[in-house]
């Protein structure tokens, strides 16, 4: 045995399974990437750690979960009528249109007056409002126990999407019939050795009648081991329509923003002032009003990211909902390179592989850990990220 | 020569303050009481430890409660597995500990330390808070620790004034550090890290030197929890720790070891009133916000566009303050009439955070450099006074 097996072995990993992780992982990475990509674009703009980009998140699950409310899917709510993609619409635009309004009033209020303070200070008040956040909105927001949106809300929540990789192997058919068959032929044994004894359960029977118990037993276990092996002998993913859409959601989203951001005035002026805040202003853009889109369209992409996971993931909710996707999209940010934009995408991406493969490896205890891990590594070893460029800072 | 009787006495003074306080602990005959004064003792060594980190050495470190759970954990560990068979007894078993602790808190230290040589500012902040999640994390997968429930830790030791010595010695380490030539690198390295090492200070040697203290102390403070508690589980070392202690380093005034001491005793027992005065209703929260955002928004008017005598100003924010306090008062009786904001009632301790929290952003838009500054306690104003007399009475005889 080689060194990989033994390891693989000691592990007990389940190879038949890893695609569909890695499709997992992906599929989450779509939700990481959306909320990565507000971190990255306030960073690139602002050099801000917009540590409340989470609770922004939080706030937008809420806005679906109440509008999913207004729809007639409250938790009380007994005759359920069939949903439809209207629905999902309009939790989707609330939810964006919510979290654009709270990311610029996060913005106007607690970030622009200490945009001369140093670094540190816009840091502290940024951890602050994702503190009061969290708690404040404990006092209103419903929360325990957590709230989940309700599944049926979600038309599509029966579809499943199955593409088979490898087809199941067809011998193990002949095989199960044969087992099947020595069943039948021991449970028949059993039968007629109670009839002869007169005895009504098969726990009263004779040593032999025990003898015959046991071999059907056996047998019983055969024919599930070698069911079960049928159906292992075969790969193929599973996707659900909802995440599918999501997914699917989340792409059309980072490309309409790839548009915004490359091919329309208000986007090269973002670009511009990322590039350099002062000379931008000096060019006659208007900072604070890139500044103010900027969050907005970050925040509606958190946003829209919330409404996905809360729906189609089927989470419950309180309000540190948004702390931990928060910071594994922190961190894939960070991991793309902080300030790139497809940069926040492939690190999304990433991080969700990442995530689903340590809960595949049987250490699903520490994946909260993987996410920090990465980003000291990262950190440590290439601190401008994947796709960034480090820069020495120069007195 | 003349310098060490004051040394002497400020040290036998120490002692005394800390016995002081025990003794005061006992006669209020009251466990609750008592259990206070220990953990506003530890909440003491955690904030000043933090604030030499922090404040003077400028490394802006959050997961602060890693070190205090390291400290915890290693020490209630080793005394679960081996007091029985040591043959050491009573308080030098709880020395020892506290050694212990804080050795691996230290070691620990190291480990956050040495990255945050490459980092700085924000991503340090990240990191830091990072390694706390991770040890977190870690502790709470494992068997012999308990795993999430947490572990007991025996025996107890419920030694008040060595809490209290041992922030005691916590303060005059830092305080020492800054009066002397070894602490002038540390604030160097605060101010500008690229003309520090321009003017040959070591700032590797200074940076893994404030992590390496700084841990060590919070893990003293966490072998004295752990002991005196007597169970110690990873709920107590959360995130929001890490955010507690931050707030009164920075309440206190980032690089004022007198701040963060005042900031740690008034934000722990703050709290604790808190739970005394019971619920809240809605009407008096909303006035309450209400008037806190009209004075916050006030006095930073104040700030920014009154450029009067200092005196005047403060007169004016001392207005605005107590006026606010009149407004939320009437507005809360106001409110308090309709029914449902009469009727909705707020646990105080689920206020605790959204205080916390509040005092972060306020003080960072009022007064970025908290409330004391750089500004420490000393005795100089005593000097000038004694030293104004003695020149007073030197003229008229």
């Amino acid at each position: 045995m080689d060194l990989g097996t033994a390891f693989a072995a000691g592990l007990q990993l389940d190879f038949a399974n890893l695609p569909q992780q890695l499709v997992n992982g992906i599929l989450l990475g779509s939700i990481y990437a959306l909320i990565a990509l507000g971190y990255t674009m306030v960073y690139g703009v602002l050099r801000l750690i917009n540590f409340a980009h989470g609770e922004v998140f939080m706030l937008g699950a809420y806005m679906a979960l109440f509008v999913s409310w207004w729809l007639g899917y409250s938790p009380t709510a007994t005759s359920l009528g069939q949903s439809s993609w209207v629905n999902l619409l309009m939790m989707l635009v609330a939810s964006m249109v919510v979290c654009a309004i709270i990311g610029m009033l996060i913005e106007l209020f607690a970030y622009r007056p200490m945009r001369s303070q140093p670094r540190i200070a816009s840091l502290i008040t940024a951890i602050g409002v994702s503190l009061m956040l969290q708690y404040a909105g404990a006092l209103f927001l419903p929360n325990s126990p957590p709230q989940p949106i309700r599944e049926e809300v979600n038309p599509y929540r029966n579809e499943v999407l199955q593409i088979p990789l490898k087809p199941r192997d067809a011998e193990f058919l002949e095989k199960i019939k044969s087992e099947e068959a020595e069943f039948n032929a021991a449970e028949a044994a059993v039968k007629t050795q109670m009839e002869v004894e007169g005895v009504k359960s098969e726990f009263d029977l004779s040593p032999e009648g025990r003898l015959l118990r046991e071999t059907r037993n056996k047998e019983r276990t055969d024919v599930t081991t070698m069911k079960s092996e049928y159906e292992r002998s075969g790969v193929s993913l599973l996707i659900p329509y909802g995440q599918l859409i999501m997914f699917v959601t989340a792409l059309a989203l980072m490309l309409i923003l790839r548009h915004i951001v490359m091919n329309t005035k208000p986007g090269r002026a973002m670009r511009a002032v990322s590039l350099d805040f002062d000379s931008a202003s000096l060019m006659g853009i208007n900072v604070n009003r890139i500044v103010t889109l900027t969050f907005a369209i970050g925040s509606a992409l958190a946003g829209a990211g919330a409404m996905m996971s809360a729906t189609f993931l089927g989470l419950s909710l309180t309000t540190f909902f948004g702390v931990q996707p928060g910071v594994k999209a922190f961190v894939a940010a960070v991991l793309g390179g902080i300030g790139n934009i497809p940069g926040a995408v492939l690190g999304g991406l990433l991080m969700g592989v990442a995530e689903t493969l340590v809960v595949w490896s049987g250490y699903g205890d520490y994946k909260d850990a993987i996410a920090f891990v990465i980003l000291i590594a990262v950190l440590l070893f290439r601190p401008g990220g994947l796709l960034g460029s480090s820069k020495v800072e120069k007195v | 020569m003349k310098y060490w009787p004051t040394r002497v006495v400020s040290i036998l003074a120490g002692f005394g303050v800390c016995f002081l306080i025990s003794a005061l602990a006992d006669a209020s005959g009251n466990d609750y009481t008592k259990r206070l004064v220990v953990l506003a003792g530890v909440w003491v060594i955690l904030s000043v430890s933090l604030n030499l980190i922090n404040g003077i050495t400028g490394q802006f470190s959050i997961g602060h409660a890693a070190f205090w759970q390291v400290g915890a954990y290693s020490a209630g560990i080793i005394s679960v597995q081996h007091y029985a068979n040591s043959g050491i007894t009573g308080l030098p078993w709880l020395l020892l500990m506290m050694v212990a602790g804080a050795l691996f808190a230290a070691l620990a230290g190291l480990v956050v330390g040495l990255p945050s040589l490459r980092l700085r500012g924000d991503y340090l902040a990240i990191v830091t808070l990072g390694f706390g999640e991770i040890i977190r994390i870690i502790v709470q997968n494992q068997k012999p620790l308990g795993e999430a429930y947490g572990m007991n830790v025996s025996p107890k030791f419920q030694f008040t004034w060595l809490v209290w010595l041992t922030a005691f010695a916590a303060i005059a380490i830092c305080r020492n550090l800054l009066k002397s030539a070894h602490g002038l690198p540390f604030l160097a390295v605060r101010e500008d890290e690229v003309a520090a090492s321009a003017m040959g200070v070591n700032v590797t040697r200074v940076k893994v030197t404030a992590f390496l203290i700084g841990s060590a102390l919070a893990g003293v403070a966490g072998a004295l929890f752990a002991h005196y508690e007597g169970f110690i589980s990873p709920q107590q070392f959360r995130m929001e720790q890490s955010f507690i202690i931050l707030t009164m380093v920075v309440l206190g005034g980032t690089g004022s070891i007198t701040g963060s001491v005042l900031a740690a005793v008034a934000l722990f027992y703050l709290p604790e009133k808190l739970r005394d005065m019971g619920p809240v209703t809605g009407g008096q929260l909303l006035a309450g916000a209400f008037a806190t955002v009209l004075a916050v928004y006030l006095v930073k008017r104040v700030i920014d566009h009154f450029h009067g005598a200092k005196k005047e100003a403060a007169i004016r924010h001392l207005g605005i303050v107590l006026g606010c306090m009149a407004l939320s008062f009437v507005l809360s009786i106001v409110l308090n009439q309709v029914p449902v904001l009469a009727n909705a009632r707020y646990e105080a301790e689920k206020l605790r955070m959204v205080i916390f929290s509040g005092v972060l952003i306020i003080l960072m838009l009022v007064r970025p450099q908290g409330l004391l500054g750089h500004a420490e306690f000393s005795w100089e104003w005593l000097k000038r006074v004694l030293g104004q007399r003695r020149s007073e009475a030197a003229q008229t005889s």
